[in-house]
């Protein structure tokens, strides 16, 4: 398991080398060209859909495009919309609620993702068939666990109530999804569920690279496991828990899914995000131009987030 | 980077589009043109040659089997005329998105969709909706609040299929009289909770952050003599029905707070199983509630929410029939509508769906001899109350919606949540 930092160093400096290898010997600029054709088609496909999505929604959000509101000839308007994000409230209330969220919920998610890929890493019995286990709510489509989590949370319906009432603890009468800070914990919750699964299983891959002798010489070094797994596990895991923290960084930066199912923003704007902002822009405004000027905001953002990453947690080489 | 230039709408559109294939045609995802690409220029075929036409509509249900019979029925008529249905999402929001989807694409298909009475100044203002005036509409046969729905700037873009307006219905068995006030309505719920251990909601309604709180919203302004008007929201009696709203809740204590996320689905599953006393809802629970095995039927009543002023209101609903601007079966398309809108077709709809009809003169003997709630009904939909008639209305809806969703989760007074949707409202532009 390498990072995205390190494999790009690989095959920048691959690259390089292998551009001199062919210039020295056995290829040359036929078979360089060969390459090309043969990664057109690939190269084709991104750029069309990432390169002109991209492209068509930076365009929008310097122009008047809103098909609630058309204005013949969709006009240049500079920077007003993005001047819109900056005076309305709603774009405040998004931003804060999608860098706490993400904070939140990736924490939780790390720290339990780690704690079950460790347990997965040990010898016990049955380990494969728990390994799949661990990843079905992973793979339950997001739409769904959050219906279901819905109707858990539901306090006529759900189990979540019912459970806490039988077990003595405080909450059995909470009306989950009717208070900003109890709607935010179900939303917390029915995202850790399907997601510390993947976190798991990405520090499990990058558990089991990690050679066994390695601990064997700490431990006739004697070394304590917590040694162990403060100065050995988490320095060489640092790759994969890069790739993790990006990962889900990322994705908690965009969630968008489990709030319209579960909340729909609500109650009041209290769980809106920015993009379920950016949806409404879009599609129940019909504001393209506006629409546009979040998702560039949001590209923005979103690679800010990726270079602290990279910048913090580079591997030491 | 695609430049998108051009004058006119017509124009920008079809680059959109070619831009939009063009992105499909790389995903790989099989294009759907199947019976009619739009050209350059709109040409019409005549309603007597050959021809398919797309129609978008909920294809689920006893809705959709309705529809599926008439468009077997239609095409015996025009042995010519093939009709493809093209099912829409249940949720009449993720269908708007789908339409909106394909008219921002500049697609020609649907050629004839249906279209909720909120949708039809802004689908025409975007220039995707074909005036419908050069066909000669009958609007005085149809309840005139719905024909008006499908009006903007002078013209008609769509035209009413089936109407429905929400009412309250109530327990005939617990409340033998029912109420003609919000007051009395609060103290006839405490009094069936009371009476009936079973009914653990007095009045049960959509509070869920959605389109349904505003249609419940508008009933409840009814009571207190309050209008939806966006460029004046903030006035007494308007608060008074957003304080009557919030004290069902927290003072009254004739609503679960669960009402905060509900929906109609879970107002009717709260009306049939026989736990509310009063349930808010539209037309088809009356079917619901009348079928044979339903614990309460026979029990059950429909008014209009009560009115202190004694005009009350029932939020107006329903769907309408439109034409694709960009279409080239145009004709007879408006042979489909025409088809859809007559009396025997709207009452085998009526009677197999559920749905209401748009015709006042399908309200007859033959109709009430095989359902009987439809006289109830009519009288619900004497009060029938548009919700505001503008191209803005959806950035209406979701700041009155954030607000009933405030005020519903106890997050601010409903003054001053009633005070500051106001002045939000009054920057948007129509």
């Amino acid at each position: 398991m390498s990072t995205i930092a390190d494999s790009h160093i690989a095959t920048h400096s691959a690259s390089n080398v292998g551009i001199k290898k062919v210039k020295n010997d056995t290829l040359g600029s036929k078979g360089r060209r060969l390459g090309y054709v043969l990664v057109a088609p690939a190269i084709i496909l991104l750029l069309l859909i990432t390169a002109f999505p991209l492209g068509y929604n930076i365009w929008n959000s310097f122009h008047h495009v809103n098909f609630a509101n058309p204005i013949p000839g969709q006009p240049f308007s500079g920077i007003h919309n993005f001047k819109t994000l900056t005076t309305t409230p709603d774009f405040g209330i998004a931003f804060v609620n999608t860098i706490v969220f993400s904070a939140v919920s990736v924490t939780i998610e790390m720290i339990i993702g780690l704690g079950l890929a460790l347990v997965l890493d040990k010898e016990f019995k049955g380990r494969g068939i728990v390994r799949a286990a661990v990843l079905i709510p992973w793979a339950v489509p997001t739409v769904v666990s959050a219906m279901l989590w819905k109707t858990m949370f539901d306090p006529y319906t759900g189990f979540v109530n019912y459970l806490l009432k039988i077990l003595h603890l405080p909450g059995s009468n909470t009306t989950w999804l009717a208070h900003p800070s109890t709607a935010w914990v179900a939303i917390l919750v029915a995202d850790a569920w399907k997601n510390t699964p993947f976190i798991a299983i990405l520090l499990l891959a990058g558990l089991q690279v990690i050679p066994r002798d390695i601990y064997e010489a700490a431990k006739v070094d004697g070394a304590s496991s917590w040694q162990a797994f403060r100065r050995l596990t988490i320095p060489l895991l640092k790759p994969a828990i890069l790739v993790a923290l990006i990962f889900r960084t990322l994705s908690a930066f965009l969630i968008f899914d489990i709030i319209y199912i579960m909340t729909g923003g609500g109650p009041g704007n209290s769980t809106e995000t920015l993009a379920y902002l950016n949806w409404r822009a879009f599609l129940v405004d019909t504001n393209f131009g506006y629409g546009g000027a979040i998702s560039v905001a949001l590209i923005l953002m979103a690679l800010v987030i990726a270079g602290i990453y990279v910048k913090v947690l580079k591997p030491e080489t | 980077m695609k430049k998108i230039k051009g004058n006119t709408t017509p124009h920008k559109t079809t680059q959109i589009k070619a831009g939009s294939a063009l992105l499909s045609l790389a995903l790989l995802a099989s294009a759907c043109g199947s019976s009619s690409s739009s050209g350059s220029s709109t040409k019409s075929v005549s309603a007597s040659a050959k021809q398919t036409i797309v129609f978008a509509a909920g294809g689920l249900g006893s809705e959709g089997t309705a529809t599926k019979t008439a468009i077997a029925g239609f095409e015996k008529l025009h042995p010519n005329i093939t009709v493809k249905l093209l099912p829409l999402s249940s949720s009449s929001s993720s269908a708007k998105q789908q339409l909106t989807q394909s008219f921002i694409a500049g697609s020609s298909t649907p050629d004839v969709f249906y279209t909720d009475v909120i949708w039809p100044p802004s689908f025409a203002k975007a220039g995707w909706l074909m005036p419908l005036n050069k066909f000669h509409p009958n609007s005085s046969a149809f309840f005139s609040g719905e024909v008006k729905a499908g009006q903007y700037n002078g013209k008609t873009y769509a035209v009413p299929w089936f109407i429905n307006a929400e009412g309250v219905y109530y327990r005939k068995d617990l409340i033998p009289t029912p109420p003609s006030t919000p007051a009395q309505l609060v103290a006839d719920a405490k009094m069936a909770m009371a009476k009936d251990k079973s009914i653990t909601t007095g009045l049960a309604f959509e509070g869920a952050k959605y389109e349904g709180a505003v249609t419940a919203f508008i009933n409840f302004l009814g009571g207190f003599g309050g209008k939806l008007n966006p460029s004046n929201l903030n006035t007494p009696a308007n608060k008074k029905a957003l304080t009557f709203m919030h004290n069902t809740i927290y003072s009254y204590h004739i609503s679960p707070q669960a009402v905060t996320g509900w929906q109609e689905p879970n107002v009717q599953s709260a009306y049939l199983n026989g736990s509310a006393a009063f349930a808010m809802n539209w037309p088809y629970l009356f079917a619901l509630a009348e079928k044979p095995g339903s614990i309460v039927a026979g029990k059950t009543g429909w008014i209009p929410f009560p009115s202190a002023t004694g005009t009350p209101q029932a939020a107006l609903g329903g769907d309408m029939l439109a034409i694709n601007a960009k279409s080239t079966h145009s004709a007879a398309a408006w042979e489909f509508i025409k088809y859809l809108q007559s009396p025997s077709v709207q009452t085998q709809r009526a009677i197999s769906a559920g749905d209401p009809p748009a015709l006042k003169s399908a309200y007859n003997s033959s109709l009430y001899s095989k359902a009987p709630y439809y006289k109830q009904e009519k009288a619900v939909f004497k009060y029938a109350t548009p919700r505001p008639i503008t191209p803005a209305y959806p950035q209406i809806s979701s700041d009155l919606q954030t607000m009933i969703s405030s005020t519903l989760s106890n997050q601010g007074t409903p003054g001053a949540l009633l005070k500051s949707t106001a002045a939000q409202l009054k920057t948007i532009k129509g």
